[in-house]
Formats: structure tokens, sequence, C-alpha cells
């Protein structure tokens, strides 16, 4: 039973990183630029989640503001920082991605204060008997549900409509796919939108879980969220998904066993380095 | 990534520098206090400088120092070493300061007790815990718990006051969390206690998920869980969430209204060991509780009431003997006698405090009086 419920933690815990490193993966896909700043945005979701709850009371309001607010400054970014310097190295972008990471934390820190903000009234903290005495929190459930819910429309968009075959196509060749007719910038501002999105989703869904905000929260997340991309080799999805559940399940039982001796990130990152050694490439090929 | 964060600030916070007082009056006693005004420590420093700045006005208020006005020069170290030992330099030999209060963490405060203790200028650690700070040398005090001390007092608030003897030990890894344990550890056996299970945690850890479910399935008749208000505010609200009702035992780190705010109302109930009695009848304590309020807008802390004691201890010092003569002031700290918003205060022949332990709970929103611990024995800080 422990060993289940310990597996279910590691779920959840996988979910929430699937939900930071699957916008970060689509954006190296697509532009081939490491975006740190992703887990800025990841925090301005959490922070936008904790004020919206508190102001009007109503999650999901809060869920769907910190969404598209933090996905049109998604958008924003790129058109801002990251377009102007496609042409140089990847190098160039990279650097400007850290700084403008930094530049957000303290700007969190001015905005909301060094404190922290917590719901007034933590939302979803009731339990369910999932059957066999194993008890799950209606927040934990969510996370779960979200990562689900969220990866599955990713997967109809990107193989059922014309956008997401767009988007593949631009993914592949954006040379080609633009002499086809496609807009790659419409397909930039989307994935962007998306993945920005998408890692506002996970920011709200942590502080579900720890009931605090902070503006350095983003910091564990930033460098999680590139290992799990390269453990799933960068730019594949069905690889990021994998690598982020398997991450989550490795900590989940390894804070408990043998946290004294390596704590979470070490767990995290010595898992990386094992798998890498048999699989350079990473759980899976890119595309 | 937060180094690179720490790094970027510190170069422009730097050349910031926050002195109290230009327009030092030429009668008045300087005394150096380091502080971190801005970085993650910077809500800690608030409380800290409101309740020194709180402790001069009382003392002025009162007389001064036989005539003389105390003064505070104060400077922003951002909790770091980097900018502390600099920094008390530079209070020591450009300031003239006769004495230093450290209102910051242990690495900031470790890193200035060197310089002071160079210069033979007396420092008075207010609320860092670690071990080495006063292994410095003579001119080194501290008027905070040591973690092992508190860790002993632990022990016995739950296996002696409050007979729950089936414990399960959660402990932030550090040098605060690690010294907790290790005192915990040390008088467990002596007053019944058996250890469940034992997990750590790194300080950048707000999920304990894992944690949580592993202490679950131990059905422990309490918890001793170390940490700061920012990971124990997450912790206790996921252990109440996770349905885990008995009770959990803290310490200073989680004194303060930040907690109770994190935690919500999961924080009811929790207890803690630590320096501040709120429910104190002690006209002295009294007048440090209102006086802070009234001062900084939120209720005391046991960082703002750890400062107010160090400068406290350092102003009944200074009128005992001329405060330009650094040995006599030190001759004259290491024989303190006084009693102030934190109980009965005297120091052991290395420099630690010996005072009662505070044992506080939640209730009702707020920090109230559960228990005092005075058992000298116990309390024993180290004497080398």
């Amino acid at each position: 039973m422990l060993a289940l419920d310990l597996l279910l933690q590691g779920v959840v815990q996988g979910a929430i990183y699937a939900l930071i490193a699957l916008g970060l993966t689509l954006i190296y896909g697509l532009l081939r630029i490491l975006h740190v700043a992703h887990a800025a945005l990841f925090t301005l979701g959490g922070y936008i989640g904790v004020i919206v709850t508190n102001e009007t009371g109503s999650l999901p309001l809060a869920l769907i503001v910190a969404m598209v607010s933090v996905g049109l400054l998604g958008i924003v970014i790129y058109r801002l920082a990251y377009k102007p310097l496609l042409d140089q190295s990847p190098l160039v972008a990279l650097i400007a991605s850290i700084g403008l990471f930094i530049a957000f934390e303290e700007v969190f820190r001015l905005v909301f204060g060094s404190y922290g903000l917590s719901f007034e009234n933590p939302p979803l903290r009731t339990q369910v008997n999932l059957g066999g005495g194993l008890l799950i929190s209606h927040s934990k459930l969510l996370v779960i549900g979200m990562a689900i819910i969220m990866l599955s429309i990713l997967a109809w968009l990107s193989t059922r409509t014309r956008t997401g075959i767009a988007w593949k196509a631009t993914v592949t060749d954006s040379q080609i796919a633009s002499s086809f007719g496609i807009n790659i910038e419409r397909v930039r501002y989307l994935n962007f939108f998306i993945g920005s999105a998408l890692a506002a989703a996970a920011g709200v869904m942590v502080a579900l879980l720890t009931n605090l905000v902070e503006p350095t929260m983003g910091a564990v997340a930033s460098y999680k969220a590139l290992a799990i991309i390269v453990l799933g080799g960068l730019g594949s999805v069905r690889g990021t998904l994998v690598a982020a559940i398997a991450i989550g399940i490795v900590e989940s039982f390894g804070t408990v066993y043998v946290g004294h001796i390596l704590d979470r990130d070490a767990l995290a990152f010595a898992f990386l380095v094992i798998a890498l050694m048999i699989r350079p490439q990473g759980l899976f090929k890119a595309g | 990534m937060s180094k690179v964060t720490k790094g970027l600030a510190s170069a422009v916070l730097g050349t910031v520098v926050l002195a109290a007082s230009f327009s030092a009056q030429a009668d008045s006693i300087k005394v150096g206090f380091n502080v971190p005004l801005t970085g993650f420590a910077a809500a800690d420093g608030k409380s800290a400088r409101i309740g020194a700045e709180l402790a001069v006005e009382q003392v002025n208020a009162a007389g001064g120092i036989n005539g003389k006005d105390l003064e505070l020069v104060i400077y922003d170290d951002q909790a770091s070493p980097k900018e502390s030992a600099p920094l008390a330099a530079k209070l020591i030999t450009q300031d003239g300061v006769v004495a230093g209060i450290s209102g910051s963490y242990s690495g900031a405060t470790r890193a200035a007790a060197t310089i002071y203790q160079e210069n033979a200028t007396p420092y008075i650690s207010a609320y860092a815990v670690h071990p080495d700070i006063t292994r410095s040398g003579d001119y080194v005090f501290r008027t905070s718990f040591m973690g092992e001390v508190q860790g002993r007092a632990g022990a016995k608030l739950i296996g002696e006051m409050m007979g729950k003897k089936r414990v399960s030990i959660i402990t932030l890894a550090n040098d605060f969390g690690k010294s907790l344990e290790a005192g915990f550890k040390e008088k467990a056996a002596e007053f019944g206690i058996e250890i469940l299970g034992e997990y750590d945690y790194s300080i950048k850890d707000r999920e304990f998920g894992p944690i949580v479910s592993k202490v679950k399935a131990e059905a422990p008749d309490a918890i001793y869980a170390s940490g700061y208000f920012f990971t124990a505010g997450p912790l206790v609200s996921q252990l109440r969430a996770a349905g885990v009702d008995v009770p959990v035992i803290g310490q200073e780190g989680y004194d303060g209204e930040m907690f109770i705010k994190i935690a919500g109302a999961s924080a009811e109930g929790v207890i803690i060991t630590t320096s501040l009695d709120r429910d104190s009848t002690d006209p002295l304590a009294q007048a440090f509780i209102q006086g802070f309020q009234k001062k900084s807008g939120y209720p005391a802390d046991m960082v703002s009431a750890s400062t107010h004691t160090a400068v406290l201890v350092l102003a009944e010092a200074m009128k005992q003997v001329d405060p330009s003569d650094k040995a006599a002031l030190r001759q004259a700290i290491a024989s303190t006698s006084i009693n102030a918003a934190t109980g009965n205060i005297s120091f052991n022949k290395l420099g630690e405090v010996r005072k009662s332990v505070q044992v506080q709970v939640v209730r009702d929103g707020s920090w109230h009086h559960f228990a005092v611990i005075s058992d000298p024995v116990l309390l024993a800080p180290p004497e080398e």
C-alpha cells in the first residue's frame, strides 16, 4: 500500500514536471532555443493563480486567467527577445533567456514582495478514497487530471488538425513548410502560447499542493525541466512525458529511502546520468 | 541558477550602502549592525532591524549609556559572508564602532565574527545558530539557542511533557536542521522516545508528498520537524491535507506570522520551541511586544526579540565600563546577568547564552504560551 502511495506521489510530481517540460521541449524542437525563462512563466502562473483565486474565490477562473495571460506573455517574449536573435548562434538566445529569467525573479520580488503568497482558503484539500485505503487529495487528482487533459488536447491538436500538421511540418523543415504556404510565424506564436500556458497551469498546480508561491520557485523547475528534456531526447514530446514521470517516481521513492544520502535534486540528476550512459540519445528520438 | 541570481544581485546591490544615520552625533556610542535587508533573508532582516532599532530607542529614552546616545550603524549584508566580512572591517576601522551585533544568518555571522575577533571588538550574534560562531574566540557571544540545545528541549517536550513516545523526524538538511536533529536524538532515549523514521529534505523543497505518505504509514504519536516558515508552512499544510493529525513540533524557524499565513488552518495546534513568550506577563517582554507591533505593524517574532535582547545586553554592559575600552566591554558582556524580552540572560565560558526555552502553540491564528522549559542541565550549551 505504501509503495502504491509513493508511486502515486511520484506520478503527481511527474505530471507537474511534464507540464513544465513540455513547453520547453516544444520550443526547443521548433527553434533550437533553450528557453530558461520558461520557468519564470511557471512562477508567474502560480502568482496569478493565487491572486485571482483570493480575489474571486474561483479556482477555475484563476486557472484560465493564468494560462491565457501567461500564454500571451510567452508570445511577447518570443516577439521581443527571441525573434531578433534567431539568426544568431543559439548561445545568444540562451544568454538572453537566462537574463530574462533573472530579471523576472527580481520583478516578482519587487511586485509581489519577497515573502511569497498563499491561498486564503486553500481549495481542494479534501480527500478521495481510491479503494483499499489509498487516499488522494482532490488537488492531486486535479494535477493528474490536468496533465492528462492538456496532453490529450496537445496530441489531438498535433495529429488531427491542420494547425498541428503545419506545426509538425515546420519542425521538420521550416523552409519547405513555408514554401507550401504555411505561415511559420503563426506556428511559432502558437507554440509559445501553448508552451507558456502549460507552464502557467503547472504553476497553479504547484501552488495548490504547497500553498506557497515565491519569487524563486522557478529556480528548481528551470534546471529540472532541462534535465527532463535531455533525458527524453531533446525535442521529443513522448520522451519528455516518459522522462518526467520517471524522474517523479525516482524522486518519490528516493526521498523516502535514500533521502539522507542524496537529496531530491541529486537523485534526479544521478538518474539522468545513469540513463544517459545507457541511452546517450535520450529515451526517445526527437520528432 | 540561484547562484547566478545571487551573483548578479550582489554585484548590483553591493554598491548600495545603507547607513542608518549619516548625521552622527559626536557624543554618541556607535554599534555596528549587519543585517540582510535585501535578498532571500530580507523578511527576517526587516524584523531584526526593527527589533534592534526599538531597543536603541528604548535605551536612549531611558537616558542612554551614562548620558550618551546609543547609535546603530546599519549595513545590508544580504545574509552573505562575501558581504558581511568586508562590512565588519569597515565598521571597525572606518566607522569606529566599539562593538557589533549580527542581525543575520549563520554564514554571514561566522565570516563577520572572525573579523571582530581579530580586531578584539565584541560581537553578539542575535539569532544565527551555527556552533562555530562563538568558537571564533572570546569576543564573540550569542543570545539565541544553539540547535543542539533546542533539539534536547524538543525531546523533553515530546517525550516527557506531552507523553508522546513514537516519533517520526523530518529534518531540514542544513546546519540548523542537522544540529536540531542531533540534539533531539541525543536525548530521545532518555525521555523514552522511539524514533520510527528519519527523513531529510533540502531547503529548496516545498513538495513533501512522498515523506508525508511514509510518515502517515508509520502512524507516529508526534512529528518532530525542523525547518523555516517557507518549508514548514507547506510541510504542515501537506501533512494535514493528507489526514495526518498528530502533533507537529517545530522550532524557532517556524516562529513568526508567515508560518501561520502559509499553513492557514493547518497551523492550529502546531507547537514550537523558541525564545519569545507572547503571553509573558513580564513588563519588559510586554513593552517589547507592544512596542514592536506599534513600530512594525505586525506581531513580534523570535528574530526581532533576539535582536532586541542582543542590543540590550550590549547596552547594559556599556553602562558598567568605559565603552571605548573593548577588553573591559568584553568582560562586562561575559558577566552579563539581565532580564530581557527573551528571559533572564547570562553567558557561559564559550559565550553561549543560558536562558529558558519558551514553548509556544498556534491557537486561533496566533502564537500563544504552551509551556516553559528551564532545566539548566538539559539546556546547558557546550563550554568549548
